[in-house]
């Protein structure tokens, strides 16, 4: 046994050493059999002659005997390696072709599958990941899901409901930066003080938040991340212990988290750079009552081995408790409930759809440049018969034949894979700016061993699929043909022939299921381009701003609504002396850039009743509030149907007023006249009332994908919030008019930043970002996939006219007309792609469903695209075959006939 | 295995070649020799299935090989029986005569 397997160990380590073995062992017997036949009277040429024949087939019994060896794969591995290389080299067009376009397959594959791989794959970067999970809590009997809740209500979570290990609120917002140079904004986080230890995260310098940190309000400390340490501090070791100034209150620096941390949320624009604490229970937060709901969003820690489903029956359960215990503070109706949902899913659950779309998009273009190579070897193999028949006639066997053509197509596909895995690598950094930031974890993204596993099996796998038909066809075609055929193939072989019909057919299904999808994307983006958003944005800038929100209400220059209706009044009147300004307006919500509703002044579904209502149906009634100055729908020229705008005398201390939209008017005043009426926001019955006096034309204010959110506008001088965008009408472009805006923002606060100064079409552009990228990606491949296509029929009939030029010649000898014969190819191409046309339609007809989610104002089945994508690859297939069917009615009569 | 002589019933010629090599050592041309000289040259095993025979043996360590000097002073690759090839030849020997003794009385009957 060891024996054995020495010999075999030996076999593949010294393939040299016993391959000469056998090579010399077999002389000695034919130089002895020789000396023998001379001994009996035979010259030396007759004697040696002899006994080679004696011995028969020397190349067929070394193969016989390598492989009762058994060393014999691995030494034939070596030769067919190396003849493949060999025809690869011969063959170079053929050869830069296919490994360019499985290059293309494999590395835009590669691309793709690395991002889904770290964002969707990929357990989220904190310790145990799993038990993490998002707090949601929910009214369903009203139509309501993560509403805000009270301390006292998060504290039953921790003590009473025996799920979770730990939870923390989180409070999103941004912060003012000031201190040194210009004021800066940065996205900040507050949480418990448990937050980083239930992440498990260590910091890089200092130490992070703990029990003894802990303060009822706000902690003084705070910690920073890597690059904001990086940025503000040149990444100085001694920034522990240095005093930061957030929206003017000091905090002195505890810690720097590590480079890769990101705090697992949504956030208002770009990564979380200070992260702050607090005990959400004493100043500045309100007194910890049940009703008190201000908190916005938590997250927490189930306890070790209870699944998320376990703990959910536990906290439904416990919900339905603290409903009973609490009747005053939850109507009935409303059915207060609490939910979890893995962190992991809140945060990408999302992106997913339009990553699978990416990666089913980029599998079918590597299917179809795969049936084409198939293709293009079938051909070549077919050219190739003779070689094959002369291997097995020296004694090769038919699975050897299989072997070595399977080797090649190996070898192609992992050239083609390495390069293209090499493409990805080298590009992927610079495609990643391509992607839309809205996409989560896009810092994770990298190629690891998975992604390049993925991409290895993925090369091996298209290596397969084109290698082994064509392989086995031509051992087989080989065995039965190839000889008697001699060197030039008489016709299209009936079983060839059928095969690359059923390659090209598939290729052109495959081509279509592409193309309508990118068609329903490509439709999709259309009709959010047309999409009137309710207002004109061009030549309007829009700038972004926010007033400082400092703990100590003392220290506070906007601290009421009278103060922030004085900044705001003076802000207009700055920015309409901007020359080339021509008018300015303000509102607390600018239309497409609702990213994150939790953050701190996000716009949220707000509960109000409506007079002479009863109190238990206006449960339901919900609406966005938007806070604007006067000229604000001037502005954006959107059109006032009803009643009147604001004006300057709409102001504190005067009746309060608002204006709604056409949905909010369809909605609650379906027949009756809403200018008038009068409503209340929240549920304080002791607040006055607001009367509506004026219906506006809806605005699509969350997102040009959004619909029918009804929204109630009110006067920014009676109602306003320290998160503004000012926008202005004007023909100068943003980044000529942003020194300006600065200028005067600062001269009237020089603690204030502004941001995202951009034109207004520019807002709307990157609200689609997302949809945009997508479509255009999943576009760009159909297209490639077009052309692919093509060249499949394109070539199969060019080969199909050289291999019949004889046949032409014959009939056109005979009579036929040049029409006839190009009739007779056109007639090929036709029927080809009409039963692809017609599968690929089929197949995506019957699951087309699945992109429902990412479709707005088209049907998954929508009839343009159904009709346009066949029609466009119908003109697209006549043109391939038109092209090689003139060539064959162009056959040379003399040598069509002489070479036959 | 037999391609050149289909007379040669199935795994015959394994058991042919542990014989003689139970005499004593010997390498692949003589043994082609002397299985024609004792057979009187109804059996003409050829190259083309003795060396893969060997091999296969080899492989499956009934047998081993090693390049020794022959008497003529020549280098030969020398094939010799294991312990486990001598077991084998004698299992394969016992059934092997079964075999032949039934098709015999088979043969007598008809």
């Amino acid at each position: 046994m060891i024996r054995r397997l020495w010999l075999r160990v030996r076999g593949i380590a010294h393939p040299g050493a016993s391959e000469r073995d056998m090579q010399d062992e077999m002389r000695q017997h034919i130089d002895r059999a020789t000396e023998r036949l001379m001994a009996r009277g035979l010259s030396q040429r007759e004697a040696s002659a002899e006994a080679a024949r004696e011995f028969g087939n020397m190349g067929a019994i070394q193969e016989e005997a390598r492989d009762a060896r058994g060393s014999r794969f691995v030494s034939e591995l070596g030769q067919d390696v190396r003849y493949g290389l060999r025809v690869l080299a011969k063959k170079p067009t053929f050869t830069i072709v296919a490994v360019l376009t499985l290059a293309l397959g494999v590395g835009a594959n590669t691309a793709i599958f690395s991002i889904v791989n770290a964002v969707l794959l990929r357990s989220l970067p904190y310790r145990d990941p799993d038990g993490l999970v998002r707090i949601f809590f929910n009214e369903p009997g009203v139509g309501l899901r993560d509403i805000r809740f009270s301390k006292p209500e998060l504290d039953d979570l921790e003590t009473g409901a025996g799920v979770f290990e730990d939870v923390s609120p989180i409070l999103e917002g941004s912060e003012i930066v000031s201190g040194a140079g210009q004021p800066e904004r940065v996205e900040g986080v507050n949480s418990s003080f448990s937050y980083f230890s239930m992440l498990g995260v260590t910091p890089q310098i200092g130490r992070l938040f703990g029990p003894r940190d802990f303060v009822p309000g706000f902690a003084p400390t705070l910690v920073i991340s890597d690059a904001l340490w990086r940025r503000a501090y040149g990444a100085d070791p001694n920034v522990v212990g240095r005093t930061l100034r957030l929206d003017n209150d000091p905090y002195t620096i505890i810690g720097v988290l590590p480079r890769e941390f990101r705090h697992p949320g949504p956030t208002v624009s770009g990564d979380v750079e200070v992260f702050g604490a607090g005990g959400f229970s004493g100043e500045p937060f309100p007194k910890p009552l049940r009703s008190t709901r201000v908190l916005v969003s938590a997250i927490g820690r189930l306890k070790p081995g209870l699944t998320a489903e376990q703990a959910q029956v536990r906290l439904t359960a416990f919900a339905n408790q603290i409903r009973h215990d609490f009747p005053g503070d939850y109507p009935p109706q409303a059915q207060w409930t609490i939910e979890i949902q893995p962190l992991q899913e809140t945060l990408v659950g999302n992106v997913r759809p339009m990553l699978l779309v990416l990666l089913g998009a980029v599998t079918l273009i590597v299917v179809i440049v795969s049936l084409n190579i198939a293709n293009l070897l079938l051909a070549r193999a077919t050219g190739r018969q003779q070689e094959m028949a002369v291997r097995l006639s020296l004694g090769a066997s038919r699975g050897r034949v299989v072997r070595q053509m399977l080797t090649e197509s190996m070898l192609l596909s992992l050239i083609g894979g390495a390069a293209g895995v090499a493409t990805a690598v080298g590009t992927l950094h610079f495609m990643l700016r391509f992607v839309p930031s809205s996409v989560p974890r896009l810092n994770e993204v990298g190629v690891d061993w998975v992604v390049l596993t993925f991409a290895l099996l993925m090369s091996i796998l298209t290596g397969l699929l084109f290698g082994l038909v064509p392989a086995f066809h031509s051992a087989n075609a080989a065995l039965s043909s190839a000889m008697r055929e001699g060197g030039r193939g008489s016709g299209y072989s009936t079983k060839t022939g059928r095969l690359r019909d059923v390659l090209i057919v598939s290729e052109l299904a495959f081509a279509v299921i592409l193309m309508i999808g990118a068609g329903l994307l490509l439709r999709t983006l259309r009709e959010l381009l047309m999409e009137n958003p309710g207002f004109n944005p061009t030549q309007v800038v829009a700038a972004n701003m926010q007033l400082p929100n400092p703990n100590d209400p003392k220290t506070d220059p906007y601290l009421d609504i009278p103060r922030r209706a004085t900044f705001d009044r003076e802000l207009l009147r700055r920015m309409k002396a901007i020359p080339g300004v021509e008018l300015a307006g303000i509102t607390s919500a600018l239309p497409s850039t609702n990213t994150n509703p939790n953050a701190v002044g996000g716009i949220a579904n707000e509960g109000f009743a409506i007079e002479d209502r009863p109190v238990e149906s206006s449960q339901d009634l919900r609406a966005e509030r938007i806070r604007i100055s006067p000229d604000y729908f001037t502005v954006l020229r959107a059109s006032l149907v009803r009643g009147r705008a604001f004006t300057e005398d709409d102001e504190d201390g005067k009746p309060l007023v608002a204006i709604i939209d056409e949905s909010t008017a369809q909605k609650y005043w379906p027949t009756s006249d809403p200018l008038g009426r009068r409503v209340r926001f929240g549920r304080d019955a002791t607040k006055p009332w607001t009367t509506i006096v004026g219906v506006v034309k809806d605005i699509k204010s969350d997102g040009l994908d959004i619909d029918g959110v009804p929204h109630i506008y009110v006067s920014l001088y009676q109602d306003n919030s320290k998160r503004l965008s000012v926008v202005l009408r004007t023909s100068l472009p943003a980044t000529l008019l942003e020194p300006q805006i600065r200028h005067e923002i600062l001269s009237l606060d020089p603690g204030l930043p502004i941001f995202n100064v951009s034109s207004m079409n520019a807002v709307l552009d990157r609200s689609l970002a997302s949809r945009r990228f997508s479509a255009e990606l999943v576009g760009g491949f159909a297209g490639l996939a077009a052309l692919v296509s093509a060249i499949g029929i394109y070539g199969l009939l060019a080969y199909m006219a050289g291999q019949r030029s004889r046949e032409i010649g014959i009939r056109m000898a005979l009579g036929a007309r040049r029409e006839d014969i190009l009739r007779m190819f056109l007639r090929k191409g036709v029927a080809l792609a009409g039963v692809g046309l017609v599968a690929g339609l089929v197949v995506s007809a019957s699951t087309a469903s699945v992109m429902a989610s990412l479709l707005y104002g088209v049907r998954p089945h929508d009839p343009a695209v159904f009709l346009i994508v066949p029609l466009l690859l119908f003109a697209i297939a006549v043109l391939a075959s038109y092209l090689p069917a003139r060539r064959a009615t162009e056959v040379d009569l003399i040598s069509a006939f002489r070479e036959g | 295995m037999s391609r050149d002589n289909p007379s040669l019933f199935p795994g015959t010629l394994e058991l042919i070649v542990l014989q003689l090599l139970s005499a004593e050592p010997t390498n692949g041309y003589d043994l082609s020799l002397r299985i024609q000289a004792i057979s009187r040259d109804v059996l003409n095993v050829n190259a083309g299935s003795l060396y893969p025979a060997l091999y296969r043996l080899e492989n499956k360590g009934l047998i081993t090989a090693e390049w020794t000097q022959t008497a003529a002073g020549r280098r030969a690759k020398t094939y010799s029986l294991t312990g486990r090839g001598r077991r084998q030849l004698v299992e394969q020997r016992e059934s092997w005569q079964r075999f032949a003794g039934a098709l015999v009385a088979i043969l007598r009957v008809s």
